[in-house]
């Protein structure tokens, strides 16, 4: 799910008649010592980041006057906390807490449920995670009809909240219920809700995930790749999803795993849907095989699509193998993939004579499927090292991840006896 | 020289040399593992029967008409797929790569580390 920052989704909050506190983003210490003295009050400096914990993580400080928001930005920008680069901080008042409490809304997914799910606690703030079940409060939102007043009511009136926040809260969860909606979320929290000394309910944090496939109904919010990832997009990720930002045919998915383009026992990877790849990694993990990305072609995708994700996952540098894994038993039309790495192959394998390439294709369309990769292989300039298999070997890992780790090292030795450029 | 357009590819046939190609191999890939948008046309593998946005709504982009043309046919047809950032990023990794080379063997490309 595409997220964001925490600036970013209470400036649509704020669109949607919601309260948050005053205060404005700053990209330097300037900046946020200006928007310091406008707001006149103590502020939080906050790092602008997609992760969770930032308190614990140091990555919210207070300051008293302009001068301190001044030191705070600058203790915090141009640092990385939690793998996350800091090149922003929201600067906003600082709340009188009374009370912090939680509400939110997910897409619940569950059988039974299967629309917008609103969720209350009386308890919120820092370790949410840990509040007792019984401590959460759930209503269902229909996705015709919205949420109706009473029903927030209701709800409210469970979970034990007075009576003089009834109505502000009440009006809080629709609008929110509104902005859930019309922004096309995934998931929509506000943790902490605070309730402030003067008796207001101010929206005092916000985790705004979008639905992928909605984005592209929103480039008002400028999200430039509609990924959850757990780092910032790399080169890799951003080829990876510009396969998939405007072609929702099948999937064809590419991400960066961190490889460093020189460390050995990488190769390209290419499973075939999310559990076949999990199972592929487990076996190249007991063969000292790593993965260079992930990657996955399933939901039937088209073949220039399959070609693309193979030719990203073949470019990266100095990788010892290729792994086509679908280890399951595919109910897509694999011929499409065997015509696609049949094209990329003959375009790579030139390049990088000898690679090491395990292709495991099983399923619909498969005996038609291993004739087109073994026939448009035969012939193939540098295709010295390639296995093809198919059903016999369907969940057959450590067969699969054995052979790739053979040739791997049959390939490693003939790269270290030749003298062959080092980039390949 | 036939060319047209799918929604993500480009597809290029030589027809000068469709005509001594007996097998046809495109245009029966084409009913195959698409949806038949490939038609002879005088002999020839044309698309005159649909118009190019006919042809962008129902090619499906499978890439099997370059397959057979190459192993059954005259080699007379590719397929243009344009990975967007790749071309870049290869360049960035060689670059990237040889300047370490070079590192390691004390000689300098010129530029900062």
């Amino acid at each position: 799910m595409a997220r964001l920052l925490e600036f970013q989704g209470k400036g649509l909050l704020r669109k949607a008649g919601l309260p948050v506190p005053r205060g404005r983003n700053a990209s330097s210490p300037g900046e946020a010592e200006a928007i310091a003295a406008e707001i006149g009050r103590p502020v939080a400096v906050k790092a602008q980041l997609h992760a969770g914990g930032r308190g614990k993580a140091g990555a919210i400080r207070f300051a008293a006057s302009p001068a301190e928001a001044h030191e705070a930005a600058s203790a915090l920008l141009g640092t990385e906390i939690k793998g996350f680069a800091i090149d922003s901080v929201l600067v906003e008042e600082r709340l009188d807490i009374d009370r912090e409490l939680y509400v939110g809304i997910i897409i619940d997914s569950a059988r039974t449920g299967r629309r917008p799910l609103l969720m209350f606690s009386r308890d919120g703030g820092v370790d949410i995670e840990s509040v007792p079940d019984e401590s959460i409060h759930r209503l269902h939102i229909s996705p015709q009809g919205g949420l109706e007043v009473y029903q927030v009511v209701d709800l409210l009136v469970g979970a034990k909240v007075p009576d003089e926040l009834l109505v502000p809260l009440a009006t809080i969860c629709s609008r929110l219920a509104r902005a859930h909606q019309e922004y096309d979320c995934f998931a929509l929290e506000i943790n902490p809700l605070v309730l402030t000394r003067q008796g207001e309910l101010v929206c005092a944090d916000c985790k705004m995930q979008i639905d992928n496939a909605a984005v592209f109904r929103h480039p008002e919010m400028g999200i430039e790749v509609a990924r959850d990832f757990g780092h910032e997009p790399t080169p890799l990720d951003l080829i990876g999803w510009g396969i998939e930002k405007a072609d929702l045919r099948g999937s064809g998915f590419v991400m960066d795993m961190g490889y460093d383009g020189v460390s050995p026992d990488y190769i390209g990877f290419h499973p075939i849907g999310g559990g076949s790849a999990m199972m592929a990694m487990d076996a190249l993990n007991q063969v000292r095989l790593k993965p260079a990305n992930y990657a996955d072609t399933s939901g039937n995708p088209v073949g220039s699509k399959i070609y693309r994700v193979a030719k990203v996952v073949l470019s990266q540098p100095n990788i010892q193998g290729y792994l086509l894994g679908g280890f399951m038993m595919a109910n897509q039309e694999q011929w499409h993939h065997a015509h696609a790495v049949v094209k990329v192959l003959r375009e790579v394998l030139p390049e990088k004579p000898g690679l090491p390439c395990v292709l495991l294709v099983c399923g619909n369309k498969e005996e038609e499927s291993l004739a087109i990769l073994r026939e448009g292989l035969a012939d193939c300039v540098g295709a010295t090292r390639v296995e093809i298999y198919g059903r016999d070997r369907v969940t057959d890992t450590l067969f699969i991840a054995g052979r790739m780790r053979a040739l791997v090292e049959e390939y490693q030795a003939e790269l270290k006896g030749g003298d062959r450029a080092r980039v390949r | 020289m036939l060319e047209f357009a799918e929604r993500t590819i480009t597809v290029r046939i030589d027809t000068a040399a469709c005509g001594a190609c007996e097998a046809k191999a495109c245009v029966l890939a084409c009913e195959t593992y698409s949806r038949g948008i490939l038609r002879l046309s005088d002999g020839l593998p044309s698309v005159e029967h649909l118009t190019p946005s006919e042809v962008v709504r129902k090619g499906t982009e499978c890439l099997a008409c370059e397959y057979e043309c190459r192993v059954r046919g005259k080699g007379a047809l590719s397929i243009e797929v344009p990975v967007e950032g790749l071309d870049a990023y290869r360049a960035a990794q060689a670059a990237a790569l040889a300047h370490d080379r070079l590192a390691g063997e004390g000689v300098s490309d010129g530029h900062p580390d």
